[in-house]
């Protein structure tokens, strides 16, 4: 097993590339695809990010084909048919790589150490390699040769979703980075530019950053708040309400759609508007309930972060790979047996509204949720942009596939990267809560406050709303969204 | 009196010389009820009323409950009772000059409330024209001449076939008081061109179309009646198809290029053959209609042009003068093409308003991502007034009715003045009223303008007129 890439910096470059985030205009891509244009690009692995990837660099003029590992091409695997079935050349490692200029690895994070191996003595010399989650490099220390372009660009959101919004004729904000060790032509960042063009990333935003603060923070959003609070709240707050008498039908759709429909609030609005959703006196117990959650979740965050920033996640994470995934498919069965996810959602009309009203505590999770990885991630050296992006801007992503078909879909849409550390999360967070969970009542969770009067204390609500608005996750999201409204003027 | 019996038009098919027939026709007016008959020119409104008052030869059917005493306002009434007093001058024989018959004495052939008839004679100003020959009056003179001869009749039916048209506008205002009162004890059906006259008291609407009597609707029924006001609007105004935005032209097209042609076109998935070895030119200004049953490809076809379908990259596709897989991207191709399918409506469920939709065809996108000049918004206004829906430019379109969201697509689609039209079974999903909003917006479009039009339907009574090439796609192969 190689070193861990970042663990050999010197700290001065650790916060230097961890600092690195930027948000680019539109301007800056009017080259549009030509720094790409007659390449032979090559996409490895023929999955939902390879496929979807792979017919919009197509459909934007460029080169594409794809190569599989020689047993997928002839067992005529789903990969080999996905790419087939779709007019695309297959080729084995051999046949298609030696010509290649542009090589995607689109294959599982597991699989990067063993296919990078194997692709490298047959790539040519001087071309680029580019990836679309830089766990490989940063946390397994993989050495690529030096003649090769290392890029990474990471659309933000699941391969089918890059596909669909490319046809919209928009796209997805997308993270594009270059590997400074490996930029031997110094064309790196005008191939990446030209790949997010191709893929429509441009068009909703693309945040140029590093191999490593795309790790770090990647990692990081997607344990915590992302996967690890929806997956912890949502097992939570159903028990509750069985506890609590709610109908069990209701409870379960209560927290499927719930999740997304608070966190729509949050795309529009960030914390501020979501919390807006709710009454005054609503508003002010989420607030509290979100405080008393800061406290008692803040130590498990900065674990998280410091696992992370170390190298103590992935040498875990690796260790399970080698051990066959045992505890990955082991906490992934358990997730099936939970009773929220045995419980289907009862066929009960529940407004927009009510779903604010009646999961205030919900609200008060994603807003713990986001503010606390915000926190953590900042304070460890990672850019507030990308903080941002790592947090709030995908909750609502992911809520959606929740939305979809509960904690099933979420863990089988993100990557097992993602889904291993959002078990480990949850393994923490659902004892931490515990005692806080034995306060809570149906009137945050289920039922909605029962007051006669709404009213509040005038000096109370000044003192939240100004906590919930000034808070950094607040400042920056209004910045980075008035960009997005720039360029997605209707959604 | 009301007629207290329902009159009744059962399976009725009536013949006019030869001229015109009615088909077909099934309308029972109960008592109470008054109705308005709607209909573009030539449609058969005017034969409609007329069939109320026993004009006609039926072929089919039968008429019952219709009273004796029906008073029938009409040109054709009209230029009969002139054409009569024609005949009368028989000076040619005589050789005296013949007076006519006076207009006093016309009145009083018919009129059965004296009283009436003299208020009617002062209020509509006739009253110097009394001693006059009845046919040296001016059309506009006749017309309410006409309507004295009915009002004054005692009719157990009033049927007024356009009574308001050619009246100034004092005569115009007393005329719809009045009947506003008539309508109190006398039925009335009513033909009007304009829908925007239709008088307050009208209960129903029938709307008339190739001698069909094709919609009853009611008129407290308001969606009905919304659409209704959208279609008459599409099949009687003087529409003009907007404008494209002469600052974002197209890259012309080499003229002599087919629009597409498919050499030996295929689509497989695994073992199974959708089709396979097609030949297909579309030249410039030849429209297509495509057909054959489900599953057959057709709109896999389709996507083939539009690039939609993977499989364009591995077949041998010219379009637009491209090459496909020959380093174009798909949005070269796309904006020389407008579409409109069902799919397409399930795609685009976005809250954006309806000026902005029409906006976004401009960029092929859904939903709209850049920004729009003034031109193209002023374009888009302009389509919303010809769909009739100016006044909800702002709304979401998914608050839209079904129909009205693809009346908006295709809009949509043709805002840019593409030269090649798709229309993948545009009718589909649609209930009667709104198969033909849509035909007979898609008819505007192939009369006056350039693009080709390429349409996909299987239902024979949705043709379109001017559409003369037909490709059939078998249920294998073509």
């Amino acid at each position: 097993m190689s070193n861990n890439y970042f663990n050999t910096l010197p700290l001065r470059e650790q916060l230097a590339e961890l600092g690195k985030c930027r948000f680019m205009h539109l301007a800056e891509f009017t080259d549009g695809v030509d720094a790409l244009k007659g390449k032979k690009i090559v996409v490895i692995g023929c999955g939902a990010q390879g496929l979807n990837q792979g017919l919009n660099l197509r459909d934007s003029g460029l080169d594409v084909s794809y190569t599989l590992r020689s047993a997928a091409i002839e067992q005529k695997r789903q990969s080999w048919k996905n790419a087939t079935e779709n007019g695309f050349t297959v080729g084995t490692y051999e046949e298609l790589l030696p010509t290649a200029d542009v090589v995607l690895n689109l294959t599982p994070d597991k699989q990067h150490t063993p296919v990078v191996n194997a692709i490298m003595p047959l790539l040519k010399h001087g071309a680029c390699l580019s990836y679309s989650h830089g766990f490989n490099i940063v946390e397994e220390g993989m050495q690529i040769r030096d003649d090769i372009t290392v890029i990474m660009v990471a659309p933000k959101c699941p391969g089918s979703e890059v596909r669909a919004e490319y046809v919209r004729g928009f796209g997805v904000p997308t993270l594009i980075a270059v590997h400074e060790d490996n930029d031997p032509n110094g064309d790196g960042l005008a191939l990446a530019k030209a790949y997010a063009v191709g893929t429509g990333g441009h068009k909703a935003g693309v945040l140029m950053s590093s191999f490593i603060a795309e790790v770090k923070s990647d990692l990081m959003g997607e344990q915590t708040i992302l996967c690890g609070m929806l997956q912890t709240g949502s097992l939570l707050c159903f028990d509750k309400m069985i506890e609590e008498g709610i109908d069990p039908g209701y409870a379960s759709k209560l927290i499927q759609y719930g999740w997304e429909t608070t966190t729509e609030a949050l795309k529009y609005g960030g914390v501020t508007n979501m919390l807006d959703r709710l009454s005054n006196p609503a508003k002010i117990r989420a607030f509290d309930l979100a405080e008393q959650m800061k406290d008692i979740m803040r130590p498990l965050y900065k674990k998280h972060q410091d696992d992370i920033m170390n190298g103590t996640f992935s040498k875990t994470m690796m260790a399970d790979w080698a051990n066959d995934d045992a505890e990955l498919l082991g906490w992934r069965a358990d997730t099936a047996e939970t009773a929220f996810e045995k419980t289907a959602a009862a066929d009960v009309e529940i407004s927009e509204q009510e779903y604010f009203d009646n999961g205030i505590l919900m609200v008060a999770m994603v807003k713990a949720g986001v503010e606390l990885a915000f926190e953590t991630m900042t304070a460890a050296g990672i850019i507030a942009d990308s903080a941002y992006y790592e947090s709030l801007h995908e909750t609502p992503l992911i809520a959606n596939t929740v939305a979809r078909k509960k904690l099933y879909e979420m863990n089988a849409t993100i990557s097992d990267t993602a889904e291993y550390g959002c078990y480990l999360y949850n393994h923490a967070c659902v004892p931490l809560l515990g005692d806080f969970m034995k306060d809570i009542r149906s009137d945050v969770i289920g039922k909605g406050l029962d007051l006669d009067d709404t009213g509040v204390d005038n000096a109370r609500l000044i003192e939240v709303n100004e906590a919930i608005r000034n808070h950094p996750v607040e400042q920056i999201g209004g910045v980075l969204r008035g960009y997005m409204a720039d360029m997605k003027q209707i959604i | 009196m009301i007629n207290q019996d329902a009159i009744c038009l059962d399976a009725l098919s009536v013949d006019f010389d030869g001229r015109f027939q009615l088909s077909d026709v099934r309308w029972a007016i109960q008592p109470g009820e008054h109705w308005l008959i709607a209909g573009a020119n030539g449609s058969g409104k005017s034969a409609l009323a007329a069939v109320l008052a026993g004009d006609g030869e039926c072929l089919s059917g039968t008429r019952s409950g219709l009273p004796d005493r029906v008073a029938l306002v009409s040109y054709e009434r009209q230029a009969e009772l002139i054409e009569a007093e024609r005949r009368k001058d028989d000076a040619d024989i005589l050789d005296v000059i013949s007076q006519g018959t006076p207009v006093a004495e016309i009145i009083d052939a018919v009129c059965q409330d004296h009283e009436l008839a003299q208020t009617l004679v002062d209020t509509l100003g006739l009253r110097p024209l009394m001693g006059r020959a009845f046919r040296k009056l001016s059309t506009g003179e006749t017309r309410k001449v006409m309507l004295i001869r009915a009002l004054s009749s005692r009719p157990d039916l009033l049927v007024l076939d356009e009574p308001f048209d050619g009246l100034d506008h004092e005569s115009l205002m007393w005329l719809q008081d009045h009947l506003g009162v008539l309508a109190k004890t006398v039925p009335m059906v009513i033909v009007l061109n304009r829908f925007d006259e239709c008088p307050e008291f009208i209960t129903h609407i029938a709307y008339v179309d190739h001698g069909h009597l094709l919609h009853q609707v009611k008129r407290d029924d308001e969606r009905a009646f919304a659409e209704l006001y959208q279609l008459l609007h599409l099949k009687t105004s003087e529409l003009e198809v907007p404008m494209a935005d002469p600052a974002a032209r197209l890259p012309a097209l080499n003229s002599s290029d087919p629009l597409v042609r498919f050499t030996g076109a295929s689509i497989r998935y695994g073992d199974n053959t959708v089709f396979e070895n097609l030949d297909w030119t579309i030249e410039a200004n030849q429209h297509w209609q495509l057909s054959g049953p489900n599953g057959s490809g057709k709109t896999c076809l389709l996507s083939l042009i539009t690039g939609d379908h993977p499989q364009c990259y591995v077949n041998d596709i010219m379009v637009f003068g491209f090459q496909r897989g020959s380093g174009e991207s798909i949005w070269q191709i796309k904006q020389y093409i407008g579409y409109v399918s069902t799919a397409l409506q399930w795609e685009y469920r976005v809250g954006t308003g309806l000026r902005n939709v029409i906006i976004s065809g401009f960029f092929d996108s859904i939903g709209l991502y850049s920004k729009s000049t003034e031109m193209q918004k002023a374009i888009a206004d302009q389509w919303l007034a010809l769909l009739g829906m100016t006044a909800r430019a702002d709304e979401p379109f998914n608050g839209l009715s079904y129909g009205d969201q693809r009346l908006l697509l295709i809009a949509r689609a043709m805002v840019k003045h593409p030269p090649l039209l798709i229309l993948d079974e545009p009718c589909l999903g649609l209930d009667d009223m709104n198969r033909q909003l849509v035909l007979a917006l898609i008819e505007r479009i192939c009369m006056s303008s350039e693009t080709t039009v390429l349409y996909v339907n299987h239902r024979a009574e949705d043709h379109i007129h001017g559409i003369d090439n037909h490709l059939t796609l078998s249920a294998s192969s073509v």
